[in-house]
């Protein structure tokens, strides 16, 4: 229970923080106002009390001081009036003189909180006792504390004062500052007499100005707050305007320009955008046209070629039908003249194919058909080419349904190429075939245990008319394209061909093909055989020659011409 | 023999001769028609691209006379313009380079006799098909269409009940054993439709099952 509240309390304190944090991550505009209120709000506080503090300062001096001398007058008032009595000599006297001290001093002063206690120590029998002009108890000598009733009574000359707070049984506290000093009744006796002056009009004036002050000081900071988003908004605006714009020019809307408006820095902004825009539009523009020409070039000699190609092939051919009745060099001649052209003919074809897809003119005939079956066909296709090399090829269906949608004439391409690879580069060892599928894809291995290849020709395995080994002899003719259309084909369906090869063990492509959105694609097959595992003594031992290198080609066009 | 490469004429020429067929040539397509109507040959070979006027022009200009056989020659497959040749009347098209048994083979394909099994009429939709005399009828009317359109429609029509992919048609009508263009069964279909059919956009001869392919309406 106590787990589930605090569960959701955490949750519900998250929640309310994370769209301020966003804020603050996300929004110029609120972290801008955000930092000047605080900075603001800060400088306010301090200043205002500071300002509080020094009127404060200045209202209690000056009362202070006021009242330091007021008292002092009516002292010295009533102290010289007791000098020039008549020395009282007895306890009438002495009560009346007591009376007129206190008629004069509440008469020279001007407050009627006043205390007298006699000296013992200074006075005489006849001293009279102690009073207070208040009767309701507001103003009493134990309110004084005895700190500054032990000053007075040791410094005669000196005025003496503290703050402290008249205390109404029921009322509310009333500061106010005490002010001791001695009044000697000659002959007979010392009071010491305190006045207390009631402070509660500055403490109201204080309070005013404190209202005022912070009444002020919030106004600023809600006008600064206000101040600095209207200032933020009239510059964060065409910010936003301008990173809106670079990311549909990002997304390759070309077309993207701002409004240019004015002469202040945001229409620079906005005019150094545009430029920047114009530039890239014309630059891209032109590479375009570049590439366009350059695969028009590419096209239109491929079918200006296949004109006199035809002739030839067709010439090529009666020579060919004939060479029964050619003496052997010119027999032989038209053989190879028959197989040569052959070759430049597949040669054509594959360039043809490659310019297509660097236009990016391919289309696929998509079917539903599965990957066993189509992988099945080319390696029945491809087993009378096998035994001829003395190559066993063994193929493993896929357990499940394996169904993707594909252009099977595609995935046939790309099977024969693999697997004619294999063939050539096999050493006539066993072919494995293997297909797999998951939820996400289909998947292809064609794995041969022949040469293998080093690390930097596996990197380049699908460059266009790269060979692993220019010298070596090639028995299944092929162009130095297949790779490369493979590929581009593999790409075509969203999917992918994976290479894994380890001189001296044979290697391994992957074909793996995206049964839907191609982001989501996790592969049946990995790439490294799980035999591979097993050679890691090997690659030790034998040094960086036999290093093992996976190339990934994944679908994304990067051009690689 | 229609084609500017004089070269490559010659050469169909000295395979076609060896394969038994006689050729006349023209290299300028502007005189083609004249030569055409001159020669009156039992199949026009068309090159799509040629100086004076180009392959889809005389295919249009030919086929408003004539049903000849007409198969163009083209370098390229994927362009529009073998489609446009398609649609001006062309029956079948060839890419270059092809060898000389391609050739021969689809030459021999559209010059083969239509093959009359018996004298059967068959009826398709509305329209009467004499397949003996080569003669379609819509009642006392006389629907003039090419040696392929006329097998096209035999071929739905001898097997009513039967939907045809558009592979089983290339393969009977065009003679191609493996996959080829699927877009010359649609061409054809549309050309066919457009000369049978009282309304083209709501057929009743040659229905489309989509999917799958084409079968002939029920006979009325």
């Amino acid at each position: 229970m106590s787990g589930t509240a605090t569960g959701t309390l955490g949750a519900r304190v998250r929640g309310l923080l994370r769209r301020p944090l966003r804020a603050w991550r996300h929004s110029l505009e609120f972290r801008t106002i955000l930092i000047s209120t605080v900075a603001t709000t800060v400088a306010i506080i301090i200043a205002a009390v500071w300002t509080a503090l020094a009127i404060q300062t200045e209202l209690y001096d000056s009362r202070r001081d006021q009242t330091l001398a007021d008292a002092k007058r009516a002292i010295d008032i009533v102290q010289s009036s007791l000098d020039n009595a008549a020395v009282a000599t007895d306890r009438a006297a002495t009560q009346q003189l007591r009376q007129q001290m206190l008629q004069d001093l509440n008469t020279a002063s001007s407050t009627r909180f006043i205390a007298a206690f006699p000296i013992p120590e200074l006075s005489s029998d006849t001293m009279p006792s102690g009073f207070t002009t208040r009767t309701d108890g507001l103003f009493e000598g134990s309110m004084v504390s005895d700190g500054l009733r032990e000053q007075v009574r040791t410094k005669p000359e000196s005025q003496w004062y503290q703050a402290i707070g008249l205390q109404h049984p029921d009322g509310p506290e009333i500061p106010a500052i005490v002010v001791g000093q001695q009044l000697e009744m000659p002959n007979v006796g010392v009071y010491e007499v305190y006045l207390a002056y009631p402070v509660s009009d500055v403490a109201q004036t204080l309070a005013f100005v404190q209202l005022a002050l912070a009444i002020m000081g919030v106004g600023l900071v809600v006008i600064v707050a206000g101040v600095v988003w209207l200032v933020m908004r009239s510059v964060a605006a065409p910010i936003v305007e301008v990173s809106r714009a670079s990311a549909r020019l990002s997304e390759g809307d070309l077309a993207t320009r701002l409004p240019e408006s004015g002469q202040d820095e945001l229409a620079t902004l906005a005019r150094s955008f545009n430029q920047m825009a114009d530039s890239i539009e014309s630059q891209i523009r032109e590479l375009a046209e570049l590439s366009l020409v350059q695969q028009r070039f590419v096209s239109d000699v491929s079918h200006e070629l296949r004109t006199p190609l035809t002739t030839i092939r067709l010439a090529a051919g009666i020579l060919h039908g004939e060479r029964e009745s050619f003496d052997p060099v010119t027999a032989r001649s038209a053989e190879l003249l028959y197989d040569q052209v052959a070759r430049f003919e597949q040669l054509l074809a594959d360039l043809l194919e490659i310019s297509r897809y660097d236009a990016g003119s391919v289309e696929l005939e998509r079917e539903s058909q599965s990957l066993s079956d189509v992988a099945e066909q080319v390696a029945e296709s491809l087993r009378q080419v096998a035994w001829q090399h003395d190559t066993e090829l063994r193929f493993h269906g896929a357990d499940g349904d394996d169904v993707a949608e594909m252009d099977p004439r595609r995935v046939r391409r790309i099977l024969r190429n693999l697997v004619g690879n294999a063939i050539e580069h096999g050493e006539h060892q066993p072919i494995d075939i293997t297909v797999a599928q998951n939820e996400t894809a289909v998947a292809v291995g064609v794995r041969d245990y022949g040469l293998g290849m080093r690390p930097e020709d596996t990197a380049r395995v699908f460059d266009r008319f790269w060979r692993a080994d220019p010298s070596r002899q090639r028995t299944l003719g092929g162009t130095g394209l297949g790779l490369s259309i493979a590929l581009g084909d593999a790409r075509l369906h969203g999917g992918s061909i994976d290479v894994w090869s380890q001189l001296g063990v044979g290697t391994h492509f992957v074909l793996t093909l995206p049964r839907g959105a191609a982001a989501d694609m996790v592969a049946p097959i990995p790439v490294e055989p799980p035999d591979a595992l097993t050679t890691g003594d090997l690659r030790a031992g034998n040094g960086p020659g036999t290093e093992t290198l996976i190339v990934r080609q994944q679908q994304g066009r990067e051009e690689d011409t | 023999m229609v084609d500017d490469d004089t070269a490559l004429a010659e050469m169909i020429g000295i395979v076609l001769k060896s394969d038994g067929f006689e050729t006349a040539f023209c290299a300028d397509g502007s005189e083609a028609v004249d030569v055409w109507r001159a020669e009156k040959p039992d199949l026009v070979l068309l090159d799509l691209m040629l100086p004076g006027k180009d392959g889809i022009e005389i295919c249009r200009e030919i086929r408003v006379e004539s049903g000849v056989p007409i198969i163009m020659l083209t370098a390229r497959s994927d362009t529009t313009d073998v489609v446009s040749g398609l649609e001006a009347g062309a029956d079948d098209y060839i890419v270059k380079p092809f060898n000389p048994k391609e050739l021969v083979a689809r030459i021999r394909t559209r010059l083969r006799p239509a093959t009359p099994e018996d004298n059967q009429t068959l009826r398709v939709g509305d329209l009467t098909i004499d397949v003996a005399a080569h003669e379609v009828r819509r009642g006392d009317e006389l629907i003039s269409l090419t040696p392929l359109e006329f097998e096209l429609l035999v071929a739905l029509a001898s097997k009513p009940q039967q939907v045809f992919t558009r592979e089983q048609l290339l393969e009977q009508v065009w003679g191609y054993h493996y996959k080829a263009d699927t877009r010359l069964v649609n061409v054809h279909v549309q050309r066919l439709r457009s000369k049978v059919e009282r309304d083209p956009d709501n057929p009743r001869v040659v229905m489309t099952v989509r999917g799958v392919g084409y079968r002939a309406g029920a006979s009325s």
